[in-house]
């Protein structure tokens, strides 16, 4: 389908939901009030480890209107994962683990009943960071984990060490990187009510149902179908509301216990304490590359800091499929390693994994290039992949923009003048990424979809992708109104109800656009081909010759409104379902990659940032960032700069603001105000560059731009700061006494 | 994170409100706009039995001009309305500047300046949540004889981190104290005290009413240096005032805000830059006088390392830019 047959696809189309948000008409959970709700809170761990000597709660409990109280004694078999008790259990593993719980009917007293429980701890030697728990004879977390290492991830592809032998040059760089939260507009909160056994209803906040369906019926010995998740609108997610978090548990259990419907919502510091972002990470790569700049070998070798329960083993493999897919390479050797520490269990952050590792790689691989005496844009282009390029992770690429995207950055940002030739303290740095579009982590990697065409011809479109604030839904109902030809503004979404919309794992893995808009794509279609159907007699055409576009169905090769050869799209339905047959139109699909494992399509990006560190104070401004980016086919190029804005905007924040300070297991900087995220003055001018490879298995062509953008800018923003210091940067992020710490040893070393 | 119980007092004149303040049991805290106040309530950082309004007293409002020049600024005018003061902005506007650098327009529209003058040290391990200083244990500040922050300190070093002291301290403003007992007059100066705790002078039931800042016709700058522009607590403040034009000056005022518990004069760096002038010489003297003018520095919010350069960088971006400001 060439762009010209599209109407509505490719539109700058504003967000169908936007006037319900910026007037406050949009319902989010804490907006929802039932009748007789509790409100929950939860007494947490002061200590970072420790043995529970006793808990009393008996005073808490006489507090007039306290409806329940719960410890592990109320719950001895509720486990939040295999090895995780809901609530601790006999030892607490990290300041801020659940402990105990209330639900009153007042949230002050509430907050009183938490200081009524009488808690007694022994205090046990803890390992509060990532050096300490890997030290040899640090305390030991779990006895099923000797030196604290929770699991352990080794993958070669081809044969590393033949091609180290083989290289001519190999490099080697280290860096570090710090606890992270993913920050997000709206707070963790969840109102759950319990209060027949039978249906578990939870309010929250979610990137997709499913997981945290599975997750409460395992816990509380439910069926999947027993567990309704509603999460109407969703203040951001930056991968912090892919799985339930033990809030969700509790609140379902004191709301079991109490009878009646319990909110929880996290204050603003709670979030820090119960957060699953980013863990410390350290990170060595070593690259081994032939005289002529052709890399031979790449190698990774990650330590994360897991928390004190793993529960996101995901972050520990992904690295090693994602060394594959952006150079044509011999080998690939992938080392990993999750350990377990006295800290809250880490997850991710906005861009995943990639997305910190690149701004290490990124500068690894500039050193690389600057040791062979290349340009790094140069290096990169030669190495990189092409279309049709069978990675040795097995990964398959249709379609690829990479070199077209590394060309237009160099070319727009003035890269080959600039380059080596700034004035010391400027910087210039080029980065480049891809991101899968979906894969597969379960048997399948499923969306489904309905349409509903009323009679008056308003088409309801039931989708489970929730809208995070990304724009997913507007996408969609763009998706659905191409298909039938009609306008965004005639499609109404249903969504975020897993007792009415059908099947979606939802919106992660950068799957939203590309997997649920096929699932969209095939639901429209599927009532398309219902309508034509009944018109192609009235029109004397077979259905194929039918063309749904303006509001109309025409035949093809007539104008839109050609006497006897066209009808509007609603005097269709109505003849659909006013006619004999009396049929309404409901539209089903669903989408599945076909592939056994992995993702069918890659989006490709590259960037060039520009910075200047003040050399007096350490600090950096980004100037500018030049963005080129194969996204397959911009179904929505407003909603597709918005996403790049954000994350230009999030990857310079993860690479010069953002850091959990930790003090012996406590989080210092447990708020917005301290835990110093850029704002829009910080924002540098964005100039975007769209390369709209037409990907053959996406949504009109289209793949993802979800997280892709933010890996790259990462990597720029690294590799900048770098270049204008003269050196690598190996800790993260690059706050001012970080970098002004580097200028006045240089000083120094330059003095004496 | 939700607010305590306690009374709320609202007096319609200062004399009231005094009264109140010295009838009010032990704890009272007077409230000007509470953007300090009403979160470190929340966190139980302090638990007053009784707040008392002071934002609208009619005595504490508004800006005064004398004849000679000299203004008058009532306590409790909003922050948003001093930075928009034709009266301040034409002839110092380095400290609407230190006003403007507070928070955020939001913030000013309730924050008053008496507030800001009075607003509490800070220390990021006593300005948390009463469950996160529970896990840490209590300090100087919470009660015990203990120091997180500078292990065996016997004084709270909390910082102070109002933008808005530096300037005035700078242009030599005073302040005029009252309470039911009577009232006084002293040096803003010599308004705060080395202690993160009793961080001001003002005794029980006293109250901040108004600031004096005498007429000035030195050249005046005021710099701040935050993680981000705009709506955060400084890293660093400067203030410096000098008589005299381009590289020449023989009376100098320089002090530092958000480094330490009370504003810091660099007493020392005034004297070598009238000596030898706002050149390179002169400022290279002064710097080098900075690291023991500070002393001792905290961790707080940013590395005591990192907090000594910055202080030499203040000095010397201020004084660049003053030597430089059009006669």
């Amino acid at each position: 389908m060439s762009t010209d047959d599209l109407s509505v696809i490719g539109r700058r189309q504003p967000r169908l939901d936007g006037f319900d948000k910026v007037s406050g008409r949009s319902v989010f959970t804490d907006d929802i009030v039932l009748p007789g709700q509790l409100h929950g809170r939860i007494l947490r761990s002061p200590h970072a480890r420790a043995r529970i000597v006793s808990i009393d709660t008996s005073r808490a409990l006489a507090l007039p209107g306290v409806k329940a109280v719960v410890t592990s004694a109320d719950a001895p078999d509720l486990m939040f994962s295999d090895r995780q008790p809901l609530l601790a259990r006999g030892f607490v593993h990290y300041a801020g683990e659940e402990v105990a719980a209330v639900a009153a009917t007042d949230p002050l007293i509430a907050e009183e009943a938490l200081d009524l429980i009488d808690v007694v701890y022994e205090p046990l030697p803890s390992v509060t960071s990532l050096r300490k728990a890997m030290q040899p004879g640090a305390p030991v977390l779990h006895d099923w984990a000797p030196g604290n290492v929770a699991l352990t991830h080794d993958k070669d592809f081809g044969d590393p060490d033949a091609a180290f032998a083989a290289s001519d040059l190999v490099v080697t760089d280290e860096f570090r990187s710090p606890v992270q939260h993913n920050t997000l507009a709206e707070l963790h909160v969840v109102l759950a009510d319990f209060s027949n056994p039978d249906k578990l209803h939870l309010y929250t906040p979610t990137q997709g149902a499913p997981m945290y369906q599975m997750q409460l019926a395992k816990a509380f010995g439910l069926e999947t179908s027993q567990v309704r998740i509603v999460y109407g609108n969703v203040g951001g997610a930056f991968t912090g509301r892919g799985r339930a978090k033990p809030h969700h548990l509790i609140a379902a259990l004191l709301s079991r216990v109490a009878g009646k419907p319990v909110k929880i919502k996290a204050t603003g510091d709670e979030e820090f304490i119960m957060f699953r972002g980013s863990g410390e990470t350290e990170y060595r790569f070593r690259t081994g590359v032939t005289r002529d700049g052709r890399i031979r070998v790449l190698e990774a070798d990650v330590s994360f800091d897991a928390g004190a329960h793993a529960e996101w083993a995901m972050i520990l493999w992904l690295p090693a499929p994602y060394l594959n897919w952006l150079y044509k390479v011999d080998a690939v050797r992938y080392r990993g390693r999750f350990v377990y520490t006295n800290t809250v269990p880490k997850g991710s952050h906005h861009g995943g994994i990639f997305g910190r590792l690149s701004a290490g790689w990124m500068q690894h691989l500039t050193h690389v290039a600057e040791e062979l005496g290349m340009d790094p844009a140069e290096f990169h282009r030669r190495n990189a992949i092409d279309p049709g390029h069978h990675a040795l992770d097995g990964s398959d690429f249709a379609s690829c923009g990479l070199k077209e995207c590394i060309d237009k950055v160099v070319e727009r940002s003035g890269w080959k003048q600039k380059y080596g030739r700034l004035p010391p303290y400027r910087g210039i740095g080029l980065g480049i990424g891809a991101q899968a579009s979906g894969g597969k982590n379960a048997s399948n990697d499923t969306s489904a979809a309905l349409v509903k065409v009323a009679d008056d011809g308003v088409v309801t479109l039931y989708t489970g992708i929730p809208d995070m604030g990304q724009g997913s839904h507007t996408v969609m109902g763009m998706i659905a109104a191409e298909v039938l030809g009609v306008e965004p503004a005639d499609i109404r979404i249903v969504a975020g109800d897993s007792d009415i919309t059908p099947f979606d794992w939802g919106a992660f893995s950068q799957r939203g656009t590309f997997t649920t808009g096929n699932a969209v794509k095939a639901a429209a279609e599927d009532a398309r081909a219902q309508l034509a159907a009944i018109v192609a007699p009235l029109l004397g055409a077979a259905p194929e010759d039918l063309v749904f576009a303006a509001r109309r169905i025409h035949v093809k090769g007539q104008p839109p409104d050609a006497a006897g050869k066209s009808l509007s799209f609603r005097e269709a339905v109505g003849k659909a379902f006013h006619g004999a047959e009396g049929r309404p139109i409901m539209g089903r699909g669903f989408f599945n990659s076909p592939r056994p494992s992995g993702s069918l399509a890659y989006s490709f990006g590259a960037q060039v940032a520009e910075v200047e560190v003040d050399p007096e104070s350490g600090a950096v401004q980004v100037l500018k960032v030049t963005a080129a980016h194969d996204i397959g086919r911009a179904l929505n190029p407003l909603a597709v700069e918005g996403q790049l804005d954000g994350q230009v905007f999030s990857g310079m924040s993860q690479v010069l603001y953002e850091e959990c300070r930790m003090d012996g297991g406590q989080i210092l900087n447990p708020s917005r105000l301290e835990y110093k995220l850029p704002r829009t003055y910080e924002l540098p001018e964005v100039e975007y560059i769209l390369v709209e490879t037409i990907d053959p298995y996406g949504p009109f062509g289209a793949k993802e731009v979800g997280e892709g953008p933010i890996v790259v800018t990462m990597a720029a923003v690294a590799n900048a700061v770098a270049n204008a210091m003269g050196e690598l940067i190996p800790r993260m992020p690059m706050t001012p006494w970080r970098l002004l710490r580097v200028i006045r040893h240089r000083e120094k070393q330059n003095r004496g | 994170m939700l607010l305590p119980d306690h009374d709320f007092l609202k007096p319609r004149t200062l004399a009231e409100g005094l009264d109140a303040l010295r009838d009010a049991p032990a704890g009272t805290r007077p409230l000007g706009g509470g953007t300090d106040l009403v979160f470190n309530m929340r966190c139980r950082l302090v638990a007053p039995p009784a707040v008392v309004s002071l934002k609208d007293l009619p005595e504490l409002q508004g800006v005064a001009e004398s004849a000679d020049g000299t203004l008058r600024i009532g306590a409790g005018s909003r922050l948003t309305d001093l930075v928009a003061d034709p009266r301040i902005t034409a002839r110092y506007p380095a400290l609407a500047a230190a006003f403007r650098a507070v928070a955020s327009r939001h913030v000013r529209n309730l924050a008053t300046l008496g507030g800001n003058l009075c607003l509490d040290t800070r220390c990021w391990f006593t300005n948390q949540t009463k469950e996160w200083r529970d896990a840490k244990g209590p300090c100087l500040k919470t009660g015990v004889d203990a120091c997180h922050a500078i292990q065996g300190s016997s004084v709270c070093v909390a910082l102070n981190n109002a933008d808005s002291p530096p300037a005035l301290i700078a242009l030599g403003a005073t302040v005029t104290l009252a309470s039911a007992a009577g009232e006084r007059t002293l040096p803003l100066a010599d308004f705060y005290r080395d202690d993160g705790i009793r961080h001001t002078v003002l005794g029980p039931g006293e109250i901040l009413v108004s600031v004096t800042v005498p007429p000035v016709t030195d050249r005046l700058v005021f710099r701040k240096e935050t993680a981000r522009q705009g709506m955060d607590f400084a890293y660093g403040t400067i203030a410096v005032r000098a008589d005299g034009r381009g590289e020449r000056a023989t009376r100098l005022v320089i002090v530092l805000g958000s480094l330490t518990t009370a504003p810091r004069r660099l007493v020392a760096a005034e004297e070598k830059l009238a000596a030898l002038g706002l050149g390179e010489a002169g400022l290279a003297a002064a710097e080098a006088t900075v690291r023991d003018a500070l002393g001792a520095l905290t961790n707080l919010y940013s590395p005591a390392a990192y907090k000594r350069d910055l202080a030499r960088t203040l000095l010397s971006k201020a004084v660049t830019e003053l030597r430089e400001l059009p006669a």
